[in-house]
């Protein structure tokens, strides 16, 4: 198989893999809060495929067919899509682990002393 | 140039949304500039690696921005990309967990309390 298509996708794989200690070690609660977070995802991810969608059209950045699968809605490869979930998952769990290691740092020392402790 | 453009208005729109809009104060607080710090540092090595000239994933073309990069071959237009998409997520999620039952602007300019009820 070839691996270089999914390049694009494992790369956003990765992203989710890399932020999920924010969400299991420190408490972020992203993850956890599903219809918030579906709402909250909504707005940026209708905004930006509207942006994708244009640029596209325009010309202002192509996709290497190389290291993307080609699956495609429209003119908007499921990369793009699969993009602005990730990212804005990944904005968030940064913004919820940062909030709470600044305002409620005993809840999250507790946390982790509790899952040292297993 | 018309990249360079979309990505100011991107921002520029942003911003308006939280100033005439949600007001949530998000961005008078540390947490989020932090957070954001953070988050520019890890994009600089996703897009580092969707960018790069070497075996690019994106290719952008060369009159619709300025043709900086850096670092890496990362276009800066998307630092301003990146800002909009992030931020107005972050408004987006503070907005819906305030609580309803106390007046818009008599939040904390921290996104909370520490101690109100999770949903």
């Amino acid at each position: 198989m070839d691996l270089d298509r999914f390049q694009y996708l494992l790369l956003m794989a990765l992203c989710l893999v890399v932020t999920l200690p924010l969400e299991l070690l420190l408490g972020a609660r992203v993850w956890a809060r599903p219809r918030r977070l579906l709402a909250t995802l909504a707005v940026p991810v209708a905004a930006f495929v509207v942006w994708d969608v244009i640029a596209i059209a325009r010309h202002h950045w192509t996709y290497n067919p190389r290291y993307v699968t080609g699956w495609k809605l429209g003119n908007l490869p499921v990369e793009e899509l699969v993009f602005f979930v990730v990212i804005p998952v990944c904005g968030l769990l940064t913004y919820e682990a940062v909030r709470r290691m600044l305002t409620e740092w005993d809840d999250v020392w507790a946390r982790l002393r509790r899952l040292a402790r297993r | 140039m018309e990249y360079t453009w979309a990505s100011v208005g991107g921002v520029v729109a942003v911003v308006l949304v939280e100033v005439l809009w949600l007001r949530t104060g998000v961005f008078r607080t540390a947490t989020f500039w932090i957070a954001y710090g953070i988050v520019v540092f890890f994009q600089v090595l996703v897009d580092g690696w969707l960018t790069k000239l070497s075996a690019p994933i994106v290719v952008y073309r060369a009159d619709k921005f300025t043709g900086w990069r850096a670092p890496f071959d990362v276009p800066v237009e998307d630092y301003l990309f990146g800002f909009a998409l992030v931020a107005l997520t972050i408004l987006i999620w503070v907005h819906l967990g305030r609580d309803r039952r106390r007046p818009a602007g008599a939040t904390s300019t921290r996104g909370g309390t520490g101690r109100r009820p999770r949903r």
